[in-house]
C-alpha cells in the first residue's frame, strides 16, 4: 500500500516544499489590505502556474502558487457509492471545524474533495517542513480512515441485518 | 436604478494595464513553422529510439520547445513524442539519462512532467512511470527545477 502510494507523496512533498516560499506582500488594488492573491486573482504578474500531481483520474492533487500565499486541494480516491458518502462526510466534519486545523479552506475548489490554504502568515508562525508534513501526512491518513471507516461500517450493516432477522427465525 | 456599471472592472482600462503578452518574451517562430518543427522532430525522435540513444532523442525533443499561445498542436505533438520516450526508458536507465541532459532540457522537461500528470487518463500517459520520472528528475536537478517551472511564463 504505502509503496504504491510512495512516488506520489514524493512527488507532492517536493512540489510542496517548492512551492512554500512564499513573503508578505500587500493588495496592489486596496490600499492597507493584505489578501492571499491566489483567492482574489486581481494581479496576474504575481500568480505562478499551477501545477497538478495525479496518480490516476481519481486521485490528484493541484496546487496554485502565488506570491504570498499557495492553495493545494485534494481529490480523494473514492472507489464506490460508499466511500463517496464516508469522504463526504469525513471532509465536512473537518471544513466545518477550520479554524482548528488554521491551513485548512472551508469551501473546496471544484472539483476536488478538499482544499488548504497556506499564506505567508502560516509560514511565519509555523516550521514549513512541518506544514509540509502535515499534509502528507494528512494525505496519507485520509486513504486509510476511509476504508477503515467502510470495513466497520460494513460489519455493523451485517450485525444489525442479522439481529433483527432473527427476530422471523422463529 | 442601474448598478451594473458597479460590476465594470475598470483598472483593465487603466493605461499602464499589465498584458499577458507582457509577462515574457513571445515565440518569435511561425506557429505552423513550430508545428512542422515538431512533427519533424518526433520523426527523428522515433528513428533516435530505435538506435536505443535515449538521451540523444530526449535532448533533440526538448531543443526549442513550442511554448506560448497558438501552437496547441504542435505541444500535443511534442508532448506525445516526450511519452513514448519516457514510457520505452527502462526505470534503471532514467537517473543516468536525466543526469545527462543540460539545465534548460531538465527545465523543460520537468514542464512536460506536469503538463503530462495534468491531464491523466489522456492518450497513453501512466501516472505511476510520470512519477518515477519526477522522482528521479527531482532527485538529480533539486526543488530548484520544480521553482523554475512554475515561475517560467513560457508554458509548454
Amino acid at each position: 500500500m504505502s509503496n504504491v502510494l510512495r512516488p506520489y507523496l514524493a512527488a507532492v512533498r517536493s512540489t510542496l516544499t517548492a512551492a512554500l516560499t512564499l513573503e508578505n506582500f500587500p493588495s496592489q488594488l486596496v490600499e492597507r489590505h493584505n489578501k492571499p492573491e491566489v483567492e482574489c486573482g486581481t494581479s496576474k504578474e504575481v500568480l505562478l502556474n499551477p501545477l497538478m500531481i495525479s496518480r490516476n483520474e481519481n486521485e490528484r492533487v493541484l496546487i496554485e502558487p502565488s506570491v504570498n500565499s499557495i492553495r493545494l486541494s485534494i481529490k480523494i480516491k473514492q472507489a464506490d457509492e460508499i466511500e463517496r458518502i464516508l469522504c463526504h462526510k469525513f471532509t465536512r466534519f473537518m471544513m466545518q471545524r477550520a479554524e482548528s486545523f488554521i491551513v485548512l479552506r472551508r469551501k473546496p475548489v471544484k472539483g476536488y474533495d478538499i482544499s488548504f490554504l497556506i499564506t505567508n502568515t502560516h509560514t511565519e508562525t509555523m516550521l514549513k517542513h512541518k506544514i509540509v508534513d502535515f499534509i502528507i501526512q494528512f494525505m496519507e491518513e485520509v486513504d486509510k480512515e476511509i476504508s477503515e471507516m467502510k470495513l466497520s461500517l460494513n460489519s455493523r450493516a451485517r450485525i444489525v441485518a442479522e439481529s433483527y432477522l432473527t427476530a422471523f427465525n422463529t | 436604478m442601474d448598478v451594473n456599471f458597479r460590476k465594470i472592472d475598470i483598472d483593465a482600462y487603466d493605461e499602464d494595464v499589465l498584458h499577458e503578452s507582457e509577462l515574457y518574451e513571445a515565440d518569435p517562430r511561425d506557429p505552423s513553422q513550430v508545428l512542422s518543427e515538431a512533427k519533424a522532430k518526433s520523426a527523428s525522435v522515433r528513428s533516435l529510439l530505435s538506435k536505443n540513444d535515449i538521451s540523444g532523442a530526449l535532448s533533440a525533443v526538448l531543443e526549442s520547445a513550442p511554448y506560448g499561445p497558438n501552437v496547441e498542436e504542435a505541444k500535443i505533438v511534442t508532448l506525445q513524442t516526450l511519452l513514448t520516450i519516457i514510457n520505452t526508458t527502462k526505470s534503471t536507465e532514467i537517473s543516468g539519462v536525466v543526469k545527462s541532459l543540460p539545465q534548460d532540457d531538465q527545465d523543460t522537461l520537468m514542464k512536460y512532467l506536469y503538463k503530462g500528470m495534468a491531464m491523466p487518463g489522456w492518450g497513453d500517459i501512466s501516472g505511476s512511470v510520470l512519477l518515477g520520472w519526477h522522482e528521479k528528475l527531482t532527485e538529480v536537478a533539486g526543488t530548484g527545477c520544480i521553482v523554475r517551472t512554475m515561475t517560467d511564463r513560457r508554458t509548454v
